[in-house]
């Protein structure tokens, strides 16, 4: 058994063109690994940028896992939303990324995506907000039938990650 | 004694302790050396001459001017927040009239009692307790600087407020914040656990009578000999720190009659008895077992290994992005392809994948497209003769660019490949592509108008073809045109049995070829065993579906 530390905070997102972001996380496992602590998805306070488009969230993100093997390395993935003044929330971006393999700090930024939909589709989002939406969460983090989606870039989602691995070594793993 | 050197430095020390503070102990030792104005126009070298001098002397009643010795030296061992009177206090507290408050009244029946006892056992050496008013004052009128009147800041009051006595607000944080994440109406007393630090601290003041022989008891002559605090965590700050082996403080008095005194501070706190010590190892061993034993019941104790002699490549990967492309709606299709000797992969894996399609933004001066595309796979080389001396090739990722339009018209924009990191850990990996161009402007204007233009017909030839078979290898008479790059991020895991064993000087010095030698000649025993027990098992298999009646008999022959 060995066990992995995940203690970083997201940062923050920029690059979008909506403001008042806000973002819902979690992070994925394969079945070999188990929580020991920590909480495993959460969401971001609503923050609208008073100069420059980045918005800070500096959400805190503390596991604690044990794992019997390397298959299902954590994935952390992202719903950044956007918040207008009538309260409505509108979709801004998935982005994904792997939890780094190696022991250390880590300064992530994970690009993020959302469906694009019709034309008319684009159009009423232009003007009425709305759009296109994932059916299955689970897209965001695997490949499986990612070809079926056609899609346009969105901001990135700011990470600072902090690794602490054990008896990694043990088990003859150099990571 | 000839060697007394001064220590200047009064900075507070922190300390930290898990134990409970009621067991510090300090002894304070304060002495008079002399009169000051008389060593004032000693040369420096001088001074520990004299001294000597001094020591000698002593025992003479005409050195130190018709005084009891006792008077010239102090030491006592105090405790945390051990009350010790001043002569000044046990003058007034004995007059009943100038008590006012329940402590008043509680240091004069300890006076009191004190007295009736054979009065106190302490003379020059005095403490102030946390509770006490100088402690009050003392956070109140301390000055920081030489201004002539120091006005106390707004921060100021707010902490002489604070500091003390707030164990008992603790309880309510928690259940703040639970249900209410913002205050929208703080109150006063909000306002001012909050705005400043807000730990528990507790003060304590050793003090020294500094007066004339005969004449103590003034508040005038009331030095601060150490100051100390300690919060709720344990973490324990002494101003000036314990004197252990500098040398001593001194403290001269002002007014005509300059006199220096000297004093040091030690930490005489008990030391825990070995058995408790040994208990307590024991108790703190147990704990962490159990709490072993309990994350082994959660999860199990083994790990998924490698064959002994092979290595294992873990790669966790992500499309990340693409950038610099001439058309829109991008799309990634790569595969990763693994060397044909030595290397293998799982029969499930998947080594290959198509992203979605990007619509591109501008970022700066490039057009890009977000994939944010996982991908996982493994591999694992087995390195098993020895004798062939060339480096093992590495796995290498291909990647190939496309644009698809609106009228599903697509292009070729790019073709790229890098070889996968050989160390493990991080890295991020752009991969510069290009495509093939065919001279002239018909060709170019049916890549605009109809789509589709020339394509690599196998994609391994972004590096070497498959089927080369050559000595060199020659591209004359392809065009290409340099289009974007395609960033990838990956996440490399390497696991072997051999790295078990190396130690980490060999880490560092060794390629992962030279780590894996050793292992192959195991792994060729490994190999020889494994035959042996699969001959043995079809050999017990054999004897099992032969006729009982062939067996029997012939026993002896069989065995």
């Amino acid at each position: 058994m060995a066990e992995v530390h995940v203690i970083g905070q997201i940062i923050g997102a920029s690059g979008f063109s909506e403001s008042s972001l806000f973002c819902k996380w979690g992070i994925h496992t394969g079945a070999a690994w188990k929580l020991l602590s920590g909480v495993r998805e959460g969401q971001t306070q609503v923050d609208t940028p008073q100069i420059g488009d980045m918005a800070y969230w500096s959400h805190p993100i503390d596991l604690h896992f044990a794992t019997k093997g390397l298959q299902g390395w954590p994935r952390l993935h992202f719903q950044v939303w956007s918040q207008d003044s009538f309260g409505r929330c509108q979709l801004a971006g998935y982005g994904f990324c792997h939890v780094p393999s190696s022991p250390g700090t880590h300064q992530l930024a994970c690009p993020t995506w959302r469906p694009l939909g019709s034309w008319r589709e684009q159009l009423a989002r232009a003007f009425v907000g709305g759009g296109p939406q994932l059916l299955h969460g689970d897209t965001i983090y695997s490949g499986a039938d990612r070809y079926r989606l056609h899609t346009a870039a969105g901001g990135t989602v700011h990470l600072e990650i902090g690794l602490l691995l054990r008896n990694f070594d043990r088990y003859g793993v150099e990571c | 004694m000839a060697e007394t050197v001064w220590s200047t430095d009064t900075g507070e020390a922190v300390y930290r302790s898990r134990d409970p503070v009621r067991n510090l102990r300090l002894r304070v030792h304060l002495q008079r050396i002399t009169s000051s104005n008389f060593l004032h126009y000693q040369p420096a070298a001088e001074l520990g001459k004299d001294l000597i001098d001094l020591a000698t002397f002593r025992p003479q009643p005409t050195a130190s001017g018709h005084r009891p010795e006792e008077d010239e030296e102090e030491e006592i061992v105090i405790g945390w927040q051990e009350k010790l009177f001043s002569q000044f206090e046990v003058d007034l507290y004995q007059n009943e009239t100038a008590c006012q408050s329940p402590l008043d009244y509680q240091y004069r029946q300890e006076i009191l009692k004190l007295e009736n006892s054979g009065g106190k056992k302490n003379r020059r050496i005095f403490t102030y307790t946390d509770s006490d008013r100088y402690t009050n004052l003392e956070e109140h009128c301390q000055r920081m600087t030489t201004a002539a009147s120091e006005v106390p800041s707004f921060l100021v009051e707010r902490m002489a407020n604070v500091r003390r006595r707030r164990q008992d607000r603790r309880g309510m944080e928690g259940g703040i914040l639970k249900s209410r994440i913002v205050t929208w109406e703080p109150s006063e007393e909000f306002v001012r656990n909050n705005h400043v630090i807000n730990t528990p601290l507790q003060t304590m003041h050793i003090m020294a009578d500094l007066g004339p022989y005969k004449k103590l008891g003034y508040k005038k002559y009331e030095h601060v000999l150490c100051t100390l605090k300690v919060d709720s965590n344990g973490v324990i700050t002494v101003k000036p720190d314990f004197t252990g082996l500098k040398g001593p403080y001194r403290i001269e008095t002002e007014g005509e009659k300059q006199e220096l005194w000297k004093y040091t501070i030690d930490n005489v706190s008990p030391h825990a008895q070995p058995e408790e010590e040994e208990r307590e190892r024991r108790v703190f061993k147990d704990l962490y077992g159990r709490h072993k034993e309990y994350l082994s019941s959660l999860v199990g104790t083994d790990f998924e290994m490698t064959v002994p002699g092979a290595l294992r490549l873990f790669v966790n990967g992500e499309v990340v992005s693409a950038q610099g492309y001439e058309y829109d709606n991008l799309y990634v299709h790569f595969f990763v392809e693994l060397p044909t000797a030595h290397w293998s992969s799982p029969a499930f894996q998947q080594l290959s994948g198509v992203t979605q399609t990007c619509t591109t933004k501008s970022l700066a001066m490039d057009k890009v497209a977000h994939f944010s595309y996982p991908f996982t796979f493994e591999a694992f080389f087995l390195h098993e003769d020895e004798s062939s001396d060339a480096l093992p090739e590495w796995p290498v990722l291909y990647c190939e660019v496309l644009s698809l339009d609106f009228w599903q018209r697509y292009r070729v924009e790019g073709y790229g490949a890098v070889v996968l990191p050989a160390t493990p850990g991080s890295h991020t990996l752009t991969v510069s592509t290009w495509r093939p161009v065919e001279l002239g402007t018909v060709a170019e204007l049916r890549r605009f108008f109809i789509g589709g233009s020339l394509e690599l017909e196998d994609l391994s030839y972004v590096r070497i073809p498959g089927s080369f078979k050559g000595e060199r290898l020659s591209r004359f008479g392809l065009r290409t045109e340099t289009t974007g790059t395609v960033t990838f991020r990956l996440h490399c895991l390497q696991q072997s049995r051999a790295f078990m064993e190396s130690s980490s000087l060999q880490k560092r010095m060794r390629s992962v070829l030279d780590r894996l030698e050793g292992f192959s000649q195991q792994s060729s025993i490994h190999n020889v065993l494994e035959a042996f027990r699969r001959a043995r098992r079809r050999m017990q298999e054999a004897r099992e579906s032969l006729p009982q009646d062939l067996v029997s008999p012939s026993g002896t022959l069989v065995s």
